[in-house]
């Protein structure tokens, strides 16, 4: 069974005076067990409504989701889900620890693994000192950490996080990137958005990068990397003094290479100069912007 | 049913931490040790004017409770985007819902036995100042008390459901306190029309006032204050069709907000 | 799909409900639906403002469930409780505004023929003319009161020259002069019914001072029959029905307020209903 699966979604919001907004046009996704996918795509690209349709939030215009093969309309679809939203509010008169309690008892945890993985997530996420100080007080940093921690309280299977590094100073992003690699070592399912390409390319299985409303690519990240490849800078040494470099484009290596064996050139190095993630994103947005105009 | 129950608690608890809600009821706390004195400005009437300012400052509380807890419910969870975070566990909407009026609800109840717990010892040390010839009746006394409480619960599903289709706070509140006040005259109205007066009424307009009686939650019925005060034989048969109707207007309210906040788009 | 089947149960199930809800609460007893007004020193502070307001409500509210016992007065009412509580509510009114007329107008229409609680009228009158200083009314009311039910004429001539003068109207003077003997109630009391009749602009106080002035003119054809029955035969009738036996009167009238009316031992004709609402089943 597929842990996401994502049919002909389509959503349109109706805003003041009339003014349609097609913040979703026919996507299509399916995830598997296991896997890490990041959904890449600049501001208001339509992520949070893709993950706000998947959490029952708001509804789809048109097609469906099911988490683990249930549809999102049922609230049991995120029985075995740990959501962690955009922006994050939680009921601010409570403490983080009396939260963490609360979030236990909804997912019908016992009493004991409630305060063992209380304890557990609190110290993961560095928030042990300020656990019975009320949520109100909290700095938006902190309240991300709580996000998290409320996220991973029950270990769920499948996580799904809205910008899960936004807020957060670069001991909490690396902080998030382990947790993130430790899901993945335990075979848990991550669907996460971001617009941060680093973020993807180091931790992510697939990556799917949506603009307007419309998924432009979905793809592994190794072979996107593959792919990516334009040429090759080779290093040459010539009458073994004098270095060179030269740069090779990718159809040509073979006949370069056998060229040179006839000469007494000699091959240093072969470096494969390629798109990062960074490029092939960019690309991708320019060219759904074009196709947005068209 | 523990996810309602674990929702119910949280909102509980959230009143309870309502400093607002604190307020008012140490206001009324207080109060009730002025019965006594209080109750002294009337000379031949002292056990009933103890009884009434019990009753009265009993309905006040729960009157500002039901209503600002109401009114500033689903909206304001949608708006400080509780919702996103509550909704995320597997949560229905329903349970949502039911659970938010249930707290109110809850509260409203504790408030009542809070108090009508200090207004029966109040209301003996009066009527000892003073003995008036009309016997106190407990049992009726008792009986306004919870029949006020189930009037102010139903108040707050009206409050509720109008937040349930509100994006701020003032709809919820003059809209409930608006319904408060023309539930509360709806019965008077009607007999008014019924009579001689409604002669010079068109059939139309006769027509538009019944359907609005119908509709509007009939609040005068719960006012079982003045067989409390006067030791009237109270109206058991009364009673029980007021609670039957309690119980079927609030889950209609409880069912649109359900619906109503079912529908949304949430942030 | 669930959420539209449970509000289609609850639904037919408030049609149900509200029948007999509605039916029980239109039928009860006044006392109840005029509720309970707070003592008047408590009322004053609670409206602050608004005193006058809530004292005309008070009053409206009054006049009305009044107006509904006079429309439905051969219903079973508990009349004693009924009164105290609308003479309570009042009084009420009349502390927090003491120059609502409507409720002196009131007090003296509804508590002195039926109720026979004069002396408390009397008291509520001087105390609106403390206030009231230029209104006629009040010492009009109050004179024939005392006249009337207390048979105080020495008062009554009093107030009845206050009301002179203060209207200027001669009536008030013949009234005045008429009240130094005694006979001629039933003249006096139609006289007054009228002038009040004349005077009001509410339907049901119009109707009840028909309803009484129907009955004194009733009982002073009859007491009149008896004197002629008694010049013509020299004996006074054992009974009523000798009136009609003797040719005098055609008929007995009826009591407008559906009660019989018999010769009492001093003389006088008295009704069962004792010209009260309600007064059949005492
Ligand atoms: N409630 C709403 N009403 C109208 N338009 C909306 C609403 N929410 C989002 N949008 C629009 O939908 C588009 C997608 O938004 P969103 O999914 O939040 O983007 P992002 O990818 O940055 O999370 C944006 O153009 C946004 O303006
Ligand atoms: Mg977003």
């Amino acid at each position: 069974m597929n842990a996401l699966e994502i049919t002909g979604l389509c959503k349109t919001y109706r805003g003041k005076r009339q003014k349609i907004v097609k913040a979703l046009s026919s996507l299509d996704l399916t995830i598997a067990p296991g896997e890490i996918f990041g959904f890449l795509g600049p501001n208001g690209a339509g992520k949070s409504t893709t993950i706000k349709i998947l959490m029952g939030l708001i509804q789809p215009t048109g097609g469906t989701a099911k988490i683990f093969g249930t549809p999102v309309i049922n609230s049991a679809s995120r029985q075995r889900l740990g959501y962690l939203p955009e922006n994050p509010s939680f009921l601010d008169f409570m403490t983080a620890r009396e939260y963490l309690a609360f979030v236990g008892r909804a997912f019908s945890m016992h009493k004991s693994d409630v305060k063992k993985e209380t304890d557990r997530v609190l110290e993961l996420l560095a928030l042990e000192g300020a656990a019975n100080r009320a949520i109100r007080h909290y700095s938006k940093g902190m309240i991300q950490r709580l996000g998290l921690a409320q996220v991973l309280l029950h270990d769920p299977d499948i996580y799904i996080l809205d910008e899960p590094m936004s807020g957060l100073d670069p001991i909490g992003r690396a902080l998030v990137k382990d947790i993130l690699r430790d899901l993945k070592s335990r075979g848990k399912t991550v669907f996460f958005s971001t617009h941060i390409t680093s973020d993807v390319e180091i931790i992510c299985d697939r990556v799917g990068i949506i603009v307007n409303g419309n998924l432009m690519a979905v793809d592994h990240v190794q072979s996107i990397l593959q792919s990516g490849i334009e040429g090759y800078v080779i290093q040459l040494v010539r009458d073994k003094m004098v270095t060179e470099e030269v740069f090779v484009e990718k159809e040509r290596l073979k006949s370069f290479i056998s060229d040179l064996s006839a000469s007494d050139v000699e091959i240093e190095r072969i470096e494969p100069k390629r798109k990062d993630i960074e490029k092939f994103f960019l690309d991708i947005v320019a060219k759904g912007e074009y196709v947005a105009v068209e | 049913m523990a996810t309602f129950v674990n929702l119910l608690s949280a909102n509980f608890r959230s009143i309870l931490r309502d400093r607002i809600f604190l307020a008012i009821l140490i206001v009324a706390l207080l109060f009730f040790l002025l019965v006594p004195s209080f109750s002294l400005f009337s000379m031949r009437q002292v056990q009933e004017l103890a009884v009434t300012l019990c009753l009265s400052t009993i309905s006040l509380l729960l009157l500002l409770v039901s209503v600002l807890q109401g009114a500033s419910s689903v909206w304001r969870d949608v708006e400080k985007r509780y919702t996103s975070s509550l909704l995320g566990l597997p949560v229905s909407r329903a349970t949502f819902v039911v659970a938010k009026f249930a707290g109110i609800a809850v509260t409203l109840v504790c408030c009542t036995m809070l108090l009508g717990a200090l207004a029966l010892p109040a209301i003996s040390i009066s009527a000892a100042q003073y003995p008036s010839d009309i016997p106190i009746h407990w049992m009726n006394i008792i009986g306004a008390i919870g029949m006020d409480c189930l009037k102010y619960i139903l108040l707050s599903a009206v409050a509720l459901f109008l937040s349930t289709v509100s994006t701020s706070f003032f709809f919820p509140f003059f809209g409930s306190v608006a319904i408060f006040f023309a539930g509360s005259a709806s019965q008077e109205v009607i007999e008014y029309i019924s009579g001689d007066y409604g002669k010079s009424l068109t059939p139309a307009a006769k027509l538009v006032i019944n359907i609005v009686y119908y509709l509007l939650p009939n609040f005068s019925a719960f006012n079982l204050k003045v067989a409390a005060i006067y030791g009237l034989p109270f109206p058991f048969k009364g009673a029980l069709y007021t609670f039957l109707y309690f119980i079927v207007y609030t889950s209609i309210l409880l069912c649109l907000s359900v619906w109503s906040f079912t529908r949304r788009e949430l942030p | 799909m669930k959420l539209k089947a449970i509000f289609l149960i609850l639904l037919i199930s408030y049609g149900a409900v509200v029948v007999p809800f509605t039916d029980y609460l239109r039928n009860r007893p006044v006392a109840v639906k005029l509720g309970y007004t707070p003592d008047a020193r408590i009322l004053k502070i609670a409206s602050a403002d608004h005193c006058s307001l809530v004292a005309q409500l008070a009053i409206v509210k009054v006049l009305f469930y009044y107006g509904t016992i006079v429309e439905k007065f051969t219903k079973k009412i508990d009349l004693p409780v009924e009164h105290h509580n609308m003479f309570k509510t009042v009084n009420t009114a009349l502390k927090l505004d003491p120059y609502n007329m409507d409720a002196y107008y009131f007090t003296q229409a509804a508590f002195t023929w039926e109720v026979g609680r004069v002396r408390e009228v009397n008291a509520v009158l001087d105390y609106g003319m403390k206030y009231r200083t230029w209104d006629y009314y009040l010492p009009f009311f109050a004179g024939f009161n005392s006249a009337y039910f207390l048979k105080d004429y020495r008062k009554a001539a009093q107030y009845m020259k206050n009301a002179a003068e203060l209207s200027g109207d001669p009536l008030f003077t013949k009234l005045a002069a008429r009240y130094f003997y005694e006979s001629g109630q039933n003249q006096l009391g139609i006289l007054f019914l009228e002038t009040m009749r004349k005077g009001s602009k509410d339907k049901k106080i119009q109707s009840m001072y028909e309803i009484r002035e129907k009955a004194l003119k009733a009982v002073s054809l009859l007491e009149d029959a008896v004197v002629r029955f008694e010049r013509e035969r020299k004996c006074r009738p054992s009974d009523l029905s000798e009136l009609v036996a003797a040719n005098i009167l055609t008929e007995i009238p009826v009591d407008p307020y559906g009660g019989k009316f018999y010769l009492a031992e001093d003389g006088k004709v008295r009704t069962t209903s004792k010209f009260a609402f309600g007064g059949k089943e005492k």
